[in-house]
Parts: structure tokens; sequence; C-alpha cells
């Protein structure tokens, strides 16, 4: 019997303690974030500056730096655990995750953009602006041409799109650098290693405000979710409108990954593993997968942004070289274990 | 070693433990490091040069073909000019473009671009090469006086602490063996980073916080005050005590960043960044530096007022 179909029968029980235990997870992550770094700082001195008392260097540091950049860390591996879920269901491919379908390129592609003319040294919001007019760009590129062919979202002739919006795009970002200055070169190369040092209040709000609505919009959509998981037949067999539950998944998830990668740049793994892990932990039901993965996602990233801050002393390491070190290992636990009957 | 003005062979040691070996001194040169060019120049041997690399910023130079990027330059280009010496960085590790060059039978000569001695090595080396061996020793003279001069004059000033913000995101500064770190060291300040074991460490903005300098100094290129304007606006940055009370001061990142004869102007450049007094010393002096308009010279602090007036 699968994970999935036992607890909708009997019992809300055991749903809701595994979303408890992931919100302790991530309050636990969080105040790792704010207490570990170049100053460590301990739990009543983080809790002094919270209230705004305490030292002024410790205020600082907490108020403009730890808090936002864990804020944004929690929101974006949220935004991108919640999309790869998506996709992974709507594509029925395990490969699936949150810029498969060209989405980090575009946004790569507006921040190269923005960086190369000194938008971006001018104006804070710039390079944001333009990777997420960069990002939307290439979700409305790809979808364009995943239309032309048929007049209908089919998932292979949807992925071979991104795959080539994604490559014609690098190529544009490579052509622009060849010819740009050093600085913009290792600003746009730092972007695209993808960071949340950039994390500011205005980012977080801005942030939070998009991702509230998105993440209910795939809340509602999480039943169809589980039928288009099954197959889009069967989807229909049982009375939902597949073409229209589909666009509503895919413009959240797409819009949801376009968000979180103009603020941060492209952070790999999150959105790939986490929805896996869960699966493969909980079964498939997406009515718990959805709202479990942006807890687990959140938790995730706010860790891994901390050991990316603190592990190598003052150097930073990019924070897709940690999600991957400790994300993969993981992963493949998780694979070899042995099935108590939870289906994949 | 003798004066080598004619047509007697040269030899040198280069940066790298190599012996380059000339039949005759260098006729034709191109020189890939900006600041050798500059050391070129200040000797005399500017009429050698035969191409410029698009880092290249003299006016002197300007005319002449371009061969790429200072990295990154064409091979093809480099050897259509026929040189007899090319002047590359001991720090390229890409033994592919050495080779290349070699087997086209270009001699070439790696500098290291650090510390200030590696300033007055390459002014020793390049002199010998060129046969300008005379100019680069009035050079060199000349500089030790301007850098003696700068030291004098701040030795007894209280040394306020500075960091130096190579790069702002993420935030980078100079180890104190770097040719940076030594002249705010001559110009009478303390970098709060003065600990750090590498040459351009990577420092947690948090680290900066905490250590909290007195005076922030910005190289600035052309983007100029826009850049200090958005450094102002940037968590962390914004609330640093120098930043907020006006003591953010920017100087010519074209000058401060290539080690060359000209680290005499970086270092008074400097001082007059530390010490305002000193604002008005250095306007004078600068203004002929051929390089930059006088109007890039002066550290100006970041409301835009000129620190000199």
């Amino acid at each position: 019997m699968s994970a999935g179909t036992s607890w909708a029968a009997d019992t809300r029980a055991v749903p809701i303690a595994r979303l408890l235990v992931l919100c302790a997870l991530l309050g636990l992550a969080m105040l790792a974030a704010l207490r570990f770094g170049a100053v460590p700082l301990s739990t009543i001195d983080v809790f002094d500056a919270l209230r705004g008392s305490g030292s002024l260097v410790h205020q600082n540091i907490l108020h403009e730096l730890r808090l936002p950049r864990a804020v944004q860390a929690s929101l974006v591996g949220a935004a991108l655990a919640l999309s790869g879920t998506t996709y992974q269901a709507l594509l029925r491919n395990p490969l699936a995750e949150p810029y498969v379908l060209g989405v980090s390129s575009g946004a790569a592609f507006g921040a190269v953009v923005s960086v190369v003319n000194g938008w971006s040294q001018r104006e804070v919001w710039a390079l944001p602006l333009c990777a997420f007019a960069g990002a939307v760009l290439a979700m409305v590129l790809v979808f364009r041409i995943a239309w032309s062919v048929g007049h209908r979202l089919d998932a292979r002739v949807l992925l071979l799109s991104g795959v080539v919006v994604s490559a014609f795009l690098v190529a544009c970002i490579w052509l622009l650098l060849t010819f740009a200055d050093d600085e913009s070169v290792r600003t746009a190369v730092f972007w695209m290693m993808g960071s949340h040092s950039g994390a500011s209040w205005r980012s977080v709000s801005v942030l939070a405000v998009v991702m509230l609505p998105t993440a209910v919009v795939l809340l509602w959509q999480a039943r169809a979710l589980n039928l288009l998981a099954i197959g889009e037949m069967t989807a229909a067999f049982l009375g939902t409108n597949v073409e229209r539950s589909k666009w509503w998944a895919y413009a959240a998830a797409t819009f949801l990954t376009a968000v979180g990668v103009s603020v941060s740049g492209s952070i790999g793994f999150v959105g790939l593993v986490v929805p896996h892990a869960l699966r493969l932990l909980w079964g498939g039901d997406h009515r718990l997968l959805v709202p479990a993965s942006a807890l687990a996602g959140a938790a995730f990233m706010v860790s891994a942004d901390t050991a990316a801050r603190t592990v190598a002393g003052a150097n930073e390491l990019p924070i897709g070289v940690v999600t991957a070190l400790v994300g993969v290992p993981c992963f493949v636990w998780l694979l070899r274990r042995p099935v108590n009957g939870a289906n994949v | 070693m003798a004066e080598s003005k004619g047509d007697a062979a040269v030899a040198v040691v280069d940066d790298a433990g190599r012996t380059v070996q000339l039949s005759h001194p260098a006729r034709r040169v191109v020189s890939l490091i900006p600041s050798a060019t500059e050391t070129l120049l200040a000797i005399g041997a500017g009429p050698l040069l035969v191409g410029r690399t698009r880092y290249d910023v003299a006016p002197e130079v300007q005319h002449l073909p371009l061969v790429g990027g200072s990295v990154d330059p064409s091979i093809e280009a480099i050897a259509a000019l026929r040189p007899d010496l090319v002047v590359s960085w001991e720090s390229d590790k890409r033994q592919q473009f050495r080779e290349r060059l070699e087997r086209l039978g270009v001699p070439i000569f790696m500098l290291r671009t650090q510390d200030t001695s590696d300033v007055y090595r390459g002014l020793r080396n390049l002199g010998v090469l060129t046969g300008h061996s005379r100019g680069a020793e009035l050079t060199a003279a000349r500089l030790r006086a301007e850098l003696d001069s700068v030291r004098i004059s701040v030795a007894a000033l209280p040394r306020p602490r500075v960091l130096y913000v190579v790069f702002n995101d993420p935030p980078m500064t100079v180890g104190p063996h770097t040719f940076i770190g030594q002249l705010i060291d001559l110009a009478g300040g303390t970098s709060i980073f003065a600990d750090a074991t590498t040459n351009w460490p990577n420092v947690p903005m948090e680290e900066i916080v905490r250590r909290n300098p007195d005076i922030v100094i910005v190289p600035v290129g052309e983007f100029k005050g826009q850049a200090l304007e958005r450094l102002r606006a940037m968590p962390g940055w914004r609330t640093l005590p120098a930043v907020r009370e006006g003591r953010l001061v920017h100087v010519p990142a074209n000058l401060l960043s290539r080690p060359s004869p000209n680290i005499g102007k970086a270092a008074r450049v400097l001082r007059a960044a530390m010490f305002p007094a000193f604002a008005s010393a250095v306007h004078a002096a600068d203004t002929a530096w051929p390089a930059l308009s006088a109007d890039g010279l002066a550290p100006t602090t970041v409301d835009g007022r000129a620190a000199r007036r």
C-alpha cells in the first residue's frame, strides 16, 4: 500500500505531523544561519539583536546581512523545490528540474546584458530586473515554440524547445562576454555561479509578495498534479481539465523559478533532488508533496548557504558546490535504501 | 651592467627564472602588460613599442596596432608585428601561449607584477633589454625619492585604519605583500586586513563590519561615482560608519591597478585619500600625469565634492 493512498482515506494526522517536522527543521536551519558566520553569535546574542538591543555591530550584522540573506535563501529554496516538484509531475520525467525549460539561461542572459552595459553598476535593481525580464523572455520563447507544434503542450516538445532556447541564449551570453571588460566578466560569472550574498530587505519583500500567491496556485492544483503525473489521458478520464491545469501549473512553476533565479542566480540541485527525496520518503501525493517540498527546499537552501558562508573561513564557497556535495551522497543513500512498499 | 647602447648582445634572468638572451637590444617590442608599457614609456623606450593591448591607456601608444587583450592576445597579430621582444605575465600559467611564441622565434620576458620590488626589478631588466639602462636608473632614482618623500611626510601622523576595496561584490581587498598594500602602509595608513595571508583575499562582509574601517577607499574606473552610489545602497556597506559619515573616497583605478613607475603618484593619491590636508599637493604635482585628466586624479568624496578644494 502506498503512502499516497492511505492517509487521505483514514487520517490527516500523519501528513500534518510530517509538515510540522519540516517546519521545525526550517526553524533550526534559520537559527543556525543567524548564529554562524565570520562573527559567531550566541542564541542570546541573536535574540538581543533581533529585539534591537545589544551591540551595534551585532545588530548591523543581523539586520543588514544575515536575516535578509537567510530569508532570501529560504524563499528561493522553497521556490525551486516547488517548481521542481511541479515540472517532474507535468513532464513525467525524473530529470526535470526548475531550469530544464531554459529559465536560468534566460535570466543569465538578462543579467549579463545589464552588467555589460553598465546598468547594474548604476542601479542596484537593474540586474535582478533584467534577469527577470530575460527569464520571462526565455519562458515565452519556449512555450511559443512548443505551442506552435500541434497547438497543445506536449511534454517532449517542451523539453526539446527548452534545450534549444537555452543553448541559443548561452551562446549569446558568451558572445557578449567575449567583448566585455574584466570587471564585467567577473561580475557576470560570479552571478551565474549563484549566491545569496546580494540579499536585501527589498529583494526579500518582492520575493515574498510574488511567491505566496504562486504557491497557493500550486496547492490548488495539487490534485490535478496527482492525476497528470500518472498520465494526461487518465487525468482527462478522471475529470481534469487537462490543458487548463497544465497551463496554470507551468505558469506558476516557471514564474517561481524566474523570480528566484533573478535574485540569486541559478543554484543547481535543490529543485531536482528535494522533490525526489520527499517522493522516495513519503510517496507521491502532491497534496503533501507541494507544501513539504516548499519547506524542505527552504531548510536545505538555508543550511547550504550557511555552510557556504562558513566552512572555508573567509572564502565563501559557491552555494551550488555545497548543494551538490551534500545533496548527491544523501540522494544516493535514499535511492539505495530498501523500500518498504512505498512507490516512487 | 654596461651601458648597452649599440648592438652588443644582452641577457637577463626574467621573473620566471628563465634567461632571456637577445643578440642586440630590442628594437620592436610588444608589451602585453599595461604597467610594463608604462615602464617602457617612463625610461624613454616608448618609440620601440610596435603594438598595444586594449588596456593600454597612455596617449603615446594609441596609434599602435591592437593585439587584443592583455591575457588573451592574438598570437597571429603579435607575430605579424615581427617583435624582437614580448613582455608577458610571470603569473600566466599557460605554457602553450609561451611555447607557441617561442616556436615563432619571438623572445619572451616574463614580468612579475605583485609588489614594489617588482617595479624596480622590472625597470632594471627592461632597461637592459631595450638598451635604456640609463633611463631606467634615472627613473628608479626619481621613484625612490618620490616614495621617500611621501613616507617622511606622514611619519608623525596618526595612522587611519583603511579598507581598500578591490571589488565590492563579493568583497575583495589587498594583502600586505601587494604593491597597493605596501603603498597604503607607506602613505601612512594601516589596512584593516594587513593580516591577510594571500595577495587578493576575498573577505566576508561581516568581517568588514566588525573591523570597522576609518576610511573606505574604492578604485573607480569608467563608471565613476555611480559605482560609489551603488555601494552606498548595498546592505552591509551602507551601515558602515565610514560610509555613512562620508569617509568613502574614490581613487582612479587605472593609476592604482598598475605596478609601474607611476606608483609614486599612486602613493600621493592614497595619502591624499587618507589625509585631506595633502589633497592640494596631489593636484599641483599631478596635472602633468599623461594618461588621465587632471580631474580624474585627485580623490573625490562620494557627494561629488572634490577633496582638493
